[in-house]
């Protein structure tokens, strides 16, 4: 019985989160329409809202290719690798006291276990391919997730040693319900160094080498169509919203909010993740792409020594305030 | 030419991104501006004076046919060489007859000469844009077409099309006594030469 109970919480959540994935490509093309003087989506629908249901339509009808000299049963996989491992995440992020599908103590560990397990879907998809874009792209995200991987690491180790725990509910019950309370005041450097790791793990502007759209054709999706290909964008999508949750949970007090609000308990969850959502579309709308060596010396040079800056002044604070 | 760059950011801007925020503000500015999309096929765009479109040969009243006399000096200034002529002499009327006229529109590059050329005015470039075809064949107009499409012009405008003066039919900063007789039109005044920004060949010659 109460697997049954958790398989249909399962389903419902699926469902929910793939709706906000297809209603998240909207949105990303009306606000950047917007921001460029244009209209975004305007013809399927009223002002284009059913264009998310027309693409989805559209790529799933779509013909399958495979390459010839393509690895198969790789390439097959890649895709499934990249949405699973990002589905599985949402699995550990309360999205409202209790709304919770595993209520695990390691949660925020998990997490960067299923990211870092997406982009070997991307890394694979890369390979199999058995193309010069695909390949570079690959290599690319290879390269940025080792280097952003340990930034974004390192920069939530502050609020693991404010709250003392793993645990994502516990997380947010240790900042409080108050305004003063949300771990971005004690934490603003981990939090900007979580912000610009965040824009690197999910490939997006101004870290989107791997898909580099002006250099490598699509970058590790230049060999995919139909269905496939729109598994990968799913998957982003998918990543978006995971690392929206995690700086929502981690700094801005997840579900809590200035008033509750009682029929809808993740109400202030959902505000501060579109929030995030929307900050995301807004850069992607206005900055250009970095070189990749700039990417690198970000990464190492900048990110990963004002993390450890921050875990020690961290420490020190906390070992002198008590 | 004395190039002027930015000055060097200092610390505190680089910490602060300051030139990031800029571009984000002005992002972020534009969300609210108003589109400058046109909604094509339910908003036509404002078709201005001297828009060059579809090709038509005037249908003459009195003839029922075009005015084209085959000087050929269309043929002779079209810069893609578009436009084919064939023509007789009529030795008893000692005029020339005009056989065949056809435009390969998918050739033209509308820039107007041919218009502005004809000494009787025989040819325009009227405001019709919408004439996509599936086929070649739609789009080379021989003489019947280019005075249907004329005709099809004059249904679009009604009855302005009575007093209809194509403004490359009276070339600007031309003097009156360099034009031939049908190309001197009485044209409102804001399209003569003091209305107009002309080139200093023209303001020498006045």
């Amino acid at each position: 019985m109460h697997v049954l109970i958790l398989f249909i919480e399962i389903l419902i959540l699926f469902a929910i989160i793939m709706l906000h994935v297809a209603y998240a490509t909207y949105f990303e093309r009306k606000i950047i329409g917007h921001m460029q003087v244009r209209m975004g989506p305007m013809r399927v629908g009223w002002h284009g809202l059913l264009q998310p249901i027309a693409d989805g339509i559209k790529s799933f009808f779509k013909e399958d290719v495979v390459p010839e000299q393509a690895d198969v049963v790789t390439f097959r996989a890649a895709p499934i690798i990249c949405l699973t491992a990002m589905l599985t995440s949402l699995a550990v992020i309360p999205f409202a006291k209790g709304w919770v599908l595993a209520n695990i103590n390691v949660g925020l560990l998990f997490i960067f276990a299923m990211s870092s397990l997406a982009s070997y879907g991307v890394i694979l998809a890369g390979w199999a391919s058995n193309s010069k874009y695909t390949f570079l792209g690959g290599l690319r995200s290879m390269a940025q997730v080792i280097s952003y991987e340990v930034a974004m690491g390192l920069s939530l180790v502050g609020v693991m040693m404010l709250s003392g725990t793993l645990n994502l509910t516990k997380i947010v019950e240790a900042q409080g319900g108050s305004f003063g309370g949300m771990y971005i005041f004690p934490q603003i450097i981990a939090f900007f160094v979580f912000f610009i790791a965040m824009l690197a793990e999910t490939n997006r502007v101004p870290f989107d080498l791997p898909e580099a759209e002006t250099e490598l054709v699509s970058g590790y999706c230049t060999e995919y169509s139909g269905m496939r290909y729109a598994i990968f964008f799913m998957a982003e999508y998918i990543g978006m919203m995971v690392m929206s949750s995690i700086g929502t949970i981690c700094f801005l007090g997840g579900w809590n909010g200035p008033f509750e609000v009682t029929i809808f308990p993740p109400f202030w969850f959902v505000v501060k993740v579109y929030a995030f959502m929307f900050v995301f579309i807004w850069i992607r709308a206005t900055l250009p792409r970095y070189r990749y060596d700039q990417l690198m010396s970000i990464g190492w040079k900048v990110l990963i020594p004002l993390a450890l800056g921050n875990i020690v002044l961290t420490g020190f604070i906390k070992a002198f305030t008590g | 030419m004395q190039i002027q760059y930015k000055p060097k950011r200092n610390l505190l801007q680089t910490i602060l991104h300051s030139e990031i925020m800029q571009g984000m503000a002005f992002t972020l500015k534009q969300l609210f501006a108003k589109p400058i999309t046109r909604q094509y096929p339910q908003e036509k765009p404002e078709i201005k004076l001297g828009f060059r479109g579809q090709h038509a040969l005037v249908r003459d009243q009195e003839t029922g046919t075009s005015k084209c006399v085959a000087c050929m000096r269309c043929v002779t200034v079209c810069p893609s060489r578009c436009i084919h002529i064939r023509f007789h002499e009529d030795e008893e009327r000692g005029c020339r007859v005009v056989d065949s006229y056809d435009i390969e529109a998918l050739r033209c590059v509308y820039c107007g000469f041919c218009e502005e050329v004809c000494p009787v005015n025989a040819l325009v470039l009227t405001e019709i844009f919408e004439y996509a075809a599936y086929n070649r064949e739609s789009i080379f107009f021989d003489q019947e077409r280019l005075l249907a499409n004329w005709d099809a012009f004059a249904d679009m405008k009604g009855s302005a099309i009575n007093g209809y003066i194509n403004p490359f039919w009276r070339p600007r900063g031309i003097p009156e006594r360099e034009l031939t007789a049908a190309k001197r039109l009485d044209v409102p005044d804001e399209w003569t030469i003091e209305g107009q920004v002309v080139g200093n060949l023209v303001k020498r010659d006045q």
